[in-house]
């Protein structure tokens, strides 16, 4: 019980250690490339590499709301898609300053309501949220193919210019970003509040039983979800300019890979709105430096799923450890000679 | 101020209470929880059958039945988890309007429950302060500080930072406790509580509770062990069939009276008688057996036996047993009916004919999703079909017939046996030695762990039916009494070793322990 000790465990290093590891892979990948190419860290590129990754950011924050109750939202792809689309119709060029903020209002709206939908079906009809957010996600995808066949729509240049307005090369909403996300893990990790959602995401059943309202904390956790797709689709909306119906798909996925780089657990209970963030940058870093070190865009998805890969078998490593440590002992024991057991068991 | 002052559950008050027994009068004490009318219904089964139980402060009382008699439901029904078909509860004269455990907290109830309730992965720390009601949750920066207080107050000696999932079976039942007394209750039920605790932590417990009763808290007190509870019981309350049986002064009932209430008769026999020549005709033998945490071993069985292995917890009598069932790692020679078994994995041994009981029934021995008639044709299905399909009707009738030979109690052979009480689920498992056309030996751990009196004896029967047809039976057992009246030979294992053998005529509850207790202290004293 020193004062080292208590303060390791109060700053919990293994939390922490994957997004400093992310942010220093980050920096390494970034001077290599910056030491090849030059134009890497030009403004432009910067600008550009924080804008795309804002979507994502929040898609993994969202996911990561998701799987600290335990529970996947798959359909965080098709949501953010239906915002784009819809942003397509509410937000178009002509439209007054009120019209715009009716518009973005309606488009959180059918985020919420896809949330809403979500959480009917998992807790209601008690459906596998895989299955159930799948489904929504396929029904989703439909909507958007029907309502634009082929990208149409150009999206209100003010509302662009707004949301994606930098200091310099940074994106002033990225700030803000990375501030919910600070605020959000304080809030998960210092509060009785983010104690009680942990609790429930790591059992439900002893968290209800010491009056833990699981029923609430699901229902806040999925419209968190929701709303975070939604506003990841407004600024996916902003970035390419109109409603193309398949913008969003490859965002479930991602959206995963960068909560679990990050340091989500797929078991629940565990998760880190920075280190979602972080995820998301680092993902997108990689993305970004493929074309400046001369490599094909198809590596980028290939890289995305083998660290998602890493980090799963990453936060799975003590219950691997223990389980090949039983291996070999077992092993031993069956080779041993009895002389050698003997003194073993005595 | 409440934030220390309402939970403490003093150490100071111990010493003065400690060593006396509970003669205060308590009848004219307010009542701190009553259910009035009770009814609940699991569909054909009547769990709970319009019960009337008054529960007053001061007073510790006893909830007795067999598994299945509705103490869990009624308790359940009171904690506000379960929601009751009729009746109605008060809780220090409120009634509880809405079944919810957070509404019963609020009201005055606190729950330690028998699958507790902590939160693994979760410090100590913060598994007490998730559990603590609003108003004496300290600051979080104060968190630690607190919960140490907390456990300290109960002189329980865990480090308040540690992850749950460390903590010993005894220490997460004493944290439960802990835990169900933050809220200061006026009543506390407690679920089974001894069921993982050592004679020891059982009087450390018992110690507490008396002080909280002094303190004029309701106790709620349900258990298997009556011994145990008739020892710290002021007053009984029995429960059969989901039919309170009446309410008495512990002080003027016996252990016979409470099983003649229990079970609806008096337990006459409980133990069926052995054969009167065993037979020398060897089934099982193992040479020089060792594996993780025991060995070497040598060890004979005869048909038409039953032997005990007797041992203080954790000298290797699980890992043993396991080993020969193929399930844990091993290394010697075991004979079975002459022919070498191989351990090295499950099958090797059910083809060489010893089948297992797991003392973990959910976990290992019982499919709990499917129904009896599945759980007990499993493993000789093929003997029921032709051509790979299995015939029904071939395969129910023998269920049926030994359905009714080990009273097993289900609605129907299709019941999932998730529903069954622990008794029948036993039976259940049971069910699969006796149609094994090829069996050599039963291996059983703790065969009764969970199971109530009256199936106890269905069990000790069919064992003992079994070892006449010539199987020989292995039983470990942690119950001296259950091991003294069913073998025909005890072994008693230390450190992994058999280090004394109790002969048929010396069998004795006392002659069993002496040899524990005796092994335990050579080596320094693993019993206290």
């Amino acid at each position: 019980m020193t004062s080292q000790t208590s303060f390791r465990q109060r700053m919990n290093m293994s939390r922490w250690m994957p997004i400093l590891a992310m942010i220093v892979l980050i920096f390494i990948l970034g001077g290599y490339t910056n030491s090849k190419e030059p134009s890497f860290t030009s403004e432009f590129n910067l600008n550009g590499l924080f804008v795309a990754t804002m979507p994502l950011a929040l898609a993994a924050m969202g996911q990561c709301s998701a799987l600290m109750v335990k529970a996947f939202d798959v359909s965080v792809g098709a949501v953010m898609t239906v915002c784009v689309v819809a942003a397509s119709y509410v937000l178009p060029q002509s439209r007054s300053w009120w019209g715009l903020a009716l518009g973005i209002l309606f488009v959180i709206a059918v985020a919420l309501v896809t949330g809403a939908v979500n959480v009917f079906l998992i807790r209601v009809l008690k459906l596998s949220s895989i299955i159930a957010t799948l489904a929504t996600l396929s029904i989703l995808q439909g909507t958007c193919l029907w309502l634009r066949e082929q990208p149409a729509g150009i999206i209100n240049s003010g509302f662009i210019n707004t949301a994606l307005k930098s200091v310099g090369f940074m994106p002033i909403a990225f700030i803000v970003i990375v501030g919910i996300a600070i605020i959000g893990d304080v809030w998960i990790y210092r509060t009785a509040g983010g104690l009680a959602a942990r609790a429930m995401g790591l059992d439900e059943e002893s968290a209800k039983r010491r009056g833990v309202r699981v029923n609430f904390l699901f229902i806040r956790a999925f419209f968190t979800t929701a709303f975070a797709a939604g506003v990841g689709g407004l600024f996916l909306a902003a970035q390419v300019g109109i409603g193309d119906p398949q913008i969003g798909l490859s965002y479930t996925l991602t959206s995963i890979a960068a909560a679990v780089l990050g340091g989500a657990s797929l078991l629940g209970g565990r998760g880190s709105f920075i280190g979602a963030v972080v995820g998301a940058l680092f993902l997108n870093v990689i993305i970004n430096v493929l074309p400046f070190l001369g490599w094909s865009a198809s590596y980028g998805r290939i890289m995305v799923g083998l660290l998602t890969l890493i980090a799963l078998s990453f936060y799975q490593a003590p219950e691997l450890m223990k389980r090949i440590r039983t291996a070999i002992a077992n092993f031993r024991l069956a080779r041993a000679p009895a002389a050698a057991a003997v003194s073993e068991t005595a | 101020m409440t934030a220390t002052g309402s939970t403490e559950i003093g150490s100071t008050a111990i010493a003065d209470t400690g060593g006396l027994n509970m003669t205060t009068d308590t009848t004219d004490a307010p009542s701190v929880l009553s259910v009035r009318g009770v009814s609940k219904r699991y569909g054909p089964v009547k769990a709970n059958d319009d019960i009337s139980i008054e529960f007053r402060a001061g007073e510790i009382h006893a909830l007795l039945g067999e598994n299945g008699s509705g103490k869990s439901t009624l308790l359940g029904i009171a904690s506000g988890t379960v929601v009751p078909d009729a009746g109605e509860v008060e809780i220090a004269g409120r009634p509880l309007t809405s079944a919810s455990p957070k509404a019963a907290m609020d009201l005055g109830l606190g729950m330690a429950y028998q699958t507790m309730s902590e939160v693994a992965g979760l410090t100590v720390a913060q598994n007490l302060y998730l559990a603590a009601p609003a108003d004496v949750r300290p600051r979080w920066s104060n968190m630690e500080a607190w919960a140490a207080a907390r456990l300290r107050d109960a002189s329980l000696d865990i480090n308040a930072t540690a992850k749950t999932e460390s903590l010993s079976m005894a220490q997460r039942q004493m944290l439960e406790v802990v835990q169900a007394l933050l809220s200061d209750p006026k009543v506390l039920l407690l679920d089974e509580p001894t069921t993982a605790l050592g004679h020891a932590d059982v009087d450390r417990l018992h110690i507490l509770i008396r002080d909280l009763a002094a303190r004029g808290i309701g106790i709620v007190y349900v258990s298997h062990r009556l011994p145990e509870v008739l020892d710290v019981a002021s007053r009984v309350t029995v429960l059969r069939d989901g039919v309170n049986q009446g309410s008495y002064d512990a002080a003027e009932m016996t252990e016979a009276d409470v099983v003649a209430l229990m079970i609806g008769r008096p337990l006459e026999m409980a133990f069926p008688e052995s054969l009167a020549t065993p037979s020398t005709d060897v089934v099982l033998k193992v040479s020089r057996l060792r594996g993780r945490r025991f060995g070497p071993v040598d060890l004979t069985l005869n048909r038409g036996e039953i032997v005990g292995i007797a041992g203080a917890e954790g000298n290797g009598q699980v890992q043993f047993l396991r080993a020969l069932a193929g399930v844990e790692p091993s290394n010697g020679s075991v004979l079975c009916a002459n022919r070498k078994v191989d351990l090295t994995n499950p099958p090797g041994p059910i083809r060489a004919g010893l089948v297992m009981l797991s003392a973990d029934r959910k976990a290992e021995s019982v499919f709990t999703a499917l129904g009896v008639r599945a759980n007990a044709t499993l493993q000789v299905l093929r003997r029921f079909g032709r051509f790979g399909y299995v015939r029904r009707k071939r395969e129910r009738q023998p269920v049926e017939q030994l359905v009714d030979r080990l009273r097993l109690k289900a609605a129907s052979i299709e019941q999932p046996a998730q529903y069954l009480s622990g008794g029948n689920q036993q039976k259940v498992a049971l069910l699969r030695p006796f149609l094994s056309g090829n069996l050599h030996v039963i291996l059983a751990d703790e065969p009764t762990q969970g199971v109530d009196v009256g199936a106890r004896i269905d069990i000790y029967q069919a064992l003992r039916a079994k070892a006449e047809e010539g199987t020989a039976v292995l039983v470990k057992s942690s119950d001296a009494i259950e091991l003294a009246g069913l073998c025909d030979r005890v072994v008693v294992m230390s450190r992994g070793q058999i280090v004394d053998e109790i002969p048929k005529h010396e069998l004795g509850e006392r002659r069993i322990i002496a040899a524990i207790i005796g092994q335990a202290s050579r080596h320094g004293g693993i019993i206290e």
